[in-house]
């Protein structure tokens, strides 16, 4: 037993859940080898940095997802709000405004739906599943209202660099993402915020007994969330340039799914960053390699559903013997 | 007083829970607050602790007449509640656990940084202070034992500079070496010039370290006696109503 006085930071590079982190770059680490060998086509610059752009907007919106989750949260309703913010987007551009003007339109769109789920968790006291489940329907009656299930097509594309471009040897959009996850990162680990994310999760009642405004905490990781989607949005249509009517139908439940293999536990609470950007890459990584092995991209979402089933029984095993834990 | 309630009535419905209580507490004293199961314990300290508003009576906390709307504003005045739950993040480390909605920070650039060094040592202050061992400062809270939390629970309360501390049951469910340990850091509070609310069922550990006690039944406050001119017998008599049958008898 140390003495009290023994104030020392322990070095900690990862999270109190480092295991999981290496399990997955273990993982990543079998998986690529074995399509290494099956695929001369895989570990090619050109496809590891396309596979890296098809996960550009899942990786965004799944670090906002991380804060929700370990706040307690979950937001079925990203997909919605993805598809929202792009139809801002859209028709913001075609209204002829710059992108100047249209880039924070579309953040805002998000951010301010995003805000509204949380509103409705906080305030409303509605379940977030529930909450956002009711927001996915929303959410998609109002794209269909306005695109009546046509495309939005034809779109600039003044963000495209983003996407696509380089940085001397570095792809742009692996700058993106390390921006998001940095932002991410300094807002959980670095300032009181993220602190009091963590103490919600843990337990909301004390979290308010301690003087933490949990209502206004709440909104605003929703809105963050709301705010990545939009940035997702932005990319996503900078990368397509149309808005096509079944926009982000998978994102959330991918967004989720890379949150839970990443070692954020779905009660809240848990949870690292560097373990959802490993478990984006994981997904993407199964998908990419299916494709080109030439196995149907059906039996990628077989593994990743039978994978979260797996990770979450550990879970639970592993919580058994610790009642608090439950 | 460092504390004073007065004629304080809570009503939930149709019943009443506190039927005009009075009740204080003097400066470095330690009051314990005893009574049966259900006979408005809980509903006292949530009303001192700002969880419940009283329905009429008043409140001074140091002289000053206090309205709480919230737990947080009983803070803010000095009055810290330690719950049996203890409001503990169990995930989280014992320093984060101690600054919980009073980060210390740093600002840069305007952004409120975290300052985890002053942080730091500021926990290895207050633990040494209270004579608390714990495996680790950044050990998860959860993986400790009940001693070791309630002391971590009470450094909490000493470092939001609380001058009345409201314990809720804390030896219960501690093993005999840690109920040791949790009265000595109420004697420690004590000698720190706090003011310390037990409440309990042990009375056995009432007696240790109060110095005066408060019986409640039936929602209300019936006698205040100084442990030393009192006994257990006296005690359990006044909590069970053994009195009130005597009297009844005679």
């Amino acid at each position: 037993m140390a003495s009290v006085a023994d104030t020392r930071p322990t070095p900690r590079f990862v999270s109190p859940t480092a295991s999981r982190e290496l399990a997955l770059i273990a993982a990543i680490f079998i998986v690529g080898t074995v399509f290494t060998l099956l695929s001369e086509h895989f570990l090619t610059v050109n496809n590891l940095v396309q596979t890296m752009r098809a996960g550009l907007e899942l990786a965004i919106v799944s670090a906002g997802m991380t804060l929700v989750i370990i706040m307690g949260g979950i937001d079925v309703s990203v997909g919605g709000i993805l598809a929202v913010s792009a139809i801002v987007i859209g028709k913001a551009y075609q209204a002829g405004l710059p992108v100047y003007l249209v880039t924070p339109l579309g953040l805002m769109a998000g951010t301010l739906l995003g805000a509204w789920n949380g509103f409705v968790t906080a305030k409303l006291k509605v379940p977030p599943i529930i909450a956002t489940l009711g927001s996915m329907y929303i959410f998609s009656a109002i794209m269909f209202l306005v695109i009546g299930g046509a495309w939005i097509a034809g779109l600039p594309g003044t963000l495209s660099p983003l996407v696509n471009g380089w940085v001397g040897v570095v792809p742009a959009s692996a700058i993106v993402i390390a921006a998001v996850y940095l932002v991410a990162w300094v807002l959980l680990r670095k300032l009181p915020f993220g602190s009091h994310v963590y103490a919600i999760g843990c337990d909301e009642q004390s979290a308010r007994l301690v003087g933490i405004n949990v209502d206004r905490t709440k909104i605003a990781t929703y809105a963050f969330l709301g705010f990545l989607t939009g940035l997702a949005a932005l990319l996503y249509v900078a990368r397509l340039r149309n808005v096509e009517i079944n926009i982000g139908t998978t994102v959330a439940l991918e967004a989720i799914a890379a949150t839970i293999l990443g070692g954020t536990n779905i009660r809240g609470g848990v949870g690292s960053l560097l373990g959802t950007l490993l478990g984006v890459a994981f997904i993407r990584i199964m998908q990419n390699g299916l494709v080109l092995i030439g196995v149907s991209s059906l039996w990628e979402t077989v593994i990743i559903g039978s994978l979260l089933i797996v990770v979450l029984t550990v879970d639970t095993l592993r919580n058994r013997n610790n009642p608090r834990a439950a | 007083m460092v504390f004073r309630m007065s004629g304080i009535v809570k009503r939930f419905g149709g019943l009443t829970a506190l039927d005009r209580v009075d009740f204080e507490v003097a400066p470095a004293e330690v009051m314990a607050l005893v009574g049966d199961n259900g006979a408005g314990k809980s509903t006292l300290i949530k009303t001192m602790s700002g969880a419940h508003a009283p329905d009429e009576g008043t409140i001074e906390m140091e002289g000053q007449e206090v309205r709480f709307r919230s737990p947080q504003e009983a803070w803010d005045r000095g009055i810290a509640t330690i719950y049996q739950e203890l409001a503990l993040a169990g995930k989280m480390t014992v320093v984060d656990n101690i600054f919980l909605g009073r980060e210390i920070r740093k600002p840069i650039l305007g952004i409120p940084f975290l300052n985890r060094q002053a942080m730091r040592k500021r926990t290895g202050e207050l633990l040494s202070q209270l004579d608390v061992h714990v495996p680790s400062i950044d050990a998860w809270v959860e993986s400790m034992s009940g001693g070791q939390r309630q002391g971590v629970a009470i450094a909490r309360a000493l470092n939001m500079d609380a001058r009345l501390i409201i314990m809720d049951e804390p030896t219960a469910a501690l093993a005999v070496a840690e109920v040791r340990k949790v009265l000595d850091f109420i004697t420690k509070l004590r000698a720190q010039g706090k003011s310390v609310v037990l409440i309990s069922h042990n009375i056995q550990d009432v007696f240790e370290v109060s110095d005066r006690i408060s019986v409640m039944r039936h929602g209300r406050c019936i006698a205040v006696r100084e442990t030393k001119k009192t006994t257990p017998q006296e005690i359990i008599g006044l909590i069970t109503g053994a009195h009130e049958v005597r009297a009844a008898a005679s």
